[in-house]
């Protein structure tokens, strides 16, 4: 249902936006002093996922990781090699970046549903058991920008999770939320899992390997190891650890 | 290109609660809230019926609603332009989660202007009666004027939201060309008022596709009278401005998502 083959997506490294905006308007004026930096934020990437798989992405930070989710949702085109997705995406709303902060809980929740394209209606339908989820209670008509960080996360994933779309898109949001919320998530993504495709982003190892049918590891732009959940984490896990020195160097 | 009219169609439930929420967001913190944008337009044409009719001792009669039509519609244009600059660098949580028609950015800043258009002209037409405005059958040509003002704005937003995600300094310019054409075109005066000899008034609105417009507001609200034939140029211009930016901007659509 995700089909993505030898995928690549480049940034160019510069400080500011200026010579960006030098060589855009036109090779022939910008390029002379054109930066040489270029650098791929993913490539050579290439894994399928099965209808209902769940599937763990994890890495350092800067590996590409987030970057993956947004080619997956489609806002990235591929630099390089072709991504294939049958079925609807549901965003990524990774610790509220997408919400208006001026406006409310109960708004947000209606512009990030137009967002992803369901209907007024539709979102009419399911909003009291996003608010339900979200335990904001009155805090839902106050503005996001008033909201704590596990606040947010509780929304940005109740709305993720309430969409009915194929695809449910999750970075990060669920370790930030506090042991109830954490409780009641696990329940929903059991209650989803098998039903809906999961690509799930996380540094909680134990999130990872409790919901995880497939891991992907992440390493600067590269896929250094995918496959059964406890494996890949363990050889994650050992390639992260802060090399000691040995004691006769004392 | 047509794409791309297509895919805005398609997302017009997405524009419409952009336009609607954006509108809510910025009016929700005053205490006044939405009796600015009434109080907005009304302040301004004080200052400047004061600065000219009072100060400078010109402007005639019906110097302020004549004043009042033309401010209306050319802050309409530049008030969208200015919000299309940032439209997109101001939204990049948004358009880094999920994917949609970029061009609804600058589209909502557009649609906020107009209503700020129709928020005005609500005060406009009690005091088209106290000042003795002349109504007649030209009124029907506001329309068409408003329609060619829209598709002159919507190209040129393209435009500049495009170039001002790259260049930030854009900003800081436009603010300098809104200054600049506001005096160069006729919203403080009239025309003829300014110029006499008829081929500098030919040459003067052919060089400024605004001007023929603004004397068309001022025409068919005000005077009863037909468009000026400039109308045409402001015409044709909106029409070559709204192909570039279709073109221009469904060219770079797609890398403006990594630029930012």
């Amino acid at each position: 249902m995700i089909n993505v083959s030898d995928l690549g997506i480049k940034f160019r490294m510069e400080k500011r936006r200026r010579s960006r905006a030098l060589d855009f308007f036109g090779e022939k004026f910008g390029n002379r002093q054109r930066p040489s930096g270029e650098f791929w934020a993913l490539r050579h990437v290439s894994f399928t996922v099965e209808r209902g798989e769940t599937i763990g992405i994890i890495g350092r930070n800067g590996s590409g990781k987030s970057t993956l989710l947004r080619v997956i949702a489609g806002v990235y085109p591929p630099d390089e090699g072709q991504v294939s997705v049958e079925g609807e995406v549901s965003t990524l709303f990774g610790l509220g970046t997408g919400f208006n902060q001026e406006l409310s809980g109960r708004d947000n929740i209606y512009l990030n549903g137009i967002i992803i394209g369901l209907a007024k209606n539709q979102i009419d339908g399911i909003i009291d058991s996003i608010i339900e989820f979200t335990e904001l209670s009155d805090f839902i008509e106050m503005p996001v920008r008033t909201y704590s960080t596990g606040m947010r996360a509780r929304l940005g994933f109740a709305i993720a999770i309430h969409s009915d779309k194929d695809i449910v898109l999750i970075d990060e949001i669920m370790n930030a939320g506090d042991a109830a919320f954490r409780q009641k998530a696990d329940a929903e993504m059991d209650r989803i899992m098998g039903e809906r495709t999961v690509l799930l982003v996380s540094h909680a190892m134990s999130t990872i390997e409790k919901f995880a049918s497939k891991v992907i590891w992440l390493d600067r732009g590269v896929i250094a190891a995918m496959g059964e959940p406890g494996e890949v984490i363990e050889q994650y896990l050992a390639a992260s650890k802060v090399k000691k020195r040995p004691p006769d160097e004392y | 290109m047509i794409e791309q009219l297509k895919k805005v169609w398609q997302r017009r439930e997405l524009l419409w609660y952009m336009v609607k929420l954006q509108m809510k967001a910025e009016k929700k913190n005053k205490v006044l809230g939405f009796a600015w944008s009434f109080l907005d337009p009304l302040l301004l044409l004080i200052v400047y019926v004061v600065l000219i009719g009072y100060i400078f001792g010109r402007g005639g009669p019906q110097f302020p609603i004549l004043l009042f039509i033309a401010l209306l519609s050319w802050r309409w244009f530049t008030s969208s332009l200015s919000r299309s600059v940032t439209s997109i660098t101001s939204k990049v949580g948004l358009i880094q989660s999920v994917r949609f028609p970029l061009a609804i950015l600058p589209l909502s800043g557009i649609i906020i202007g107009f209503f700020d258009w129709l928020f005005g002209f609500v005060i406009l037409v009690p005091m088209l009666f106290i000042f003795e405005a002349s109504f007649t059958v030209n009124i029907l040509w506001l329309p068409v004027l408003l329609l060619i003002e829209f598709v002159d704005i919507v190209g040129a937003c393209l435009i500049f939201a495009v170039v001002g995600t790259y260049l930030a300094d854009l900003s800081n310019i436009v603010q300098f060309l809104i200054r600049l054409g506001f005096y160069l075109s006729p919203i403080l005066y009239s025309v003829k008022d300014v110029i006499t000899s008829e081929r500098l008034t030919m040459l003067y609105m052919l060089s400024n596709p605004f001007a023929g417009l603004l004397e068309s507001y001022k025409n068919v609200v005000i005077l009863g009278a037909p468009p000026t034939g400039y109308a045409l140029v402001g015409a044709a211009v909106a029409c070559v401005v709204f192909v570039i930016g279709l073109w221009y901007f469904s060219r770079n659509e797609h890398k403006l998502v990594k630029a930012i």
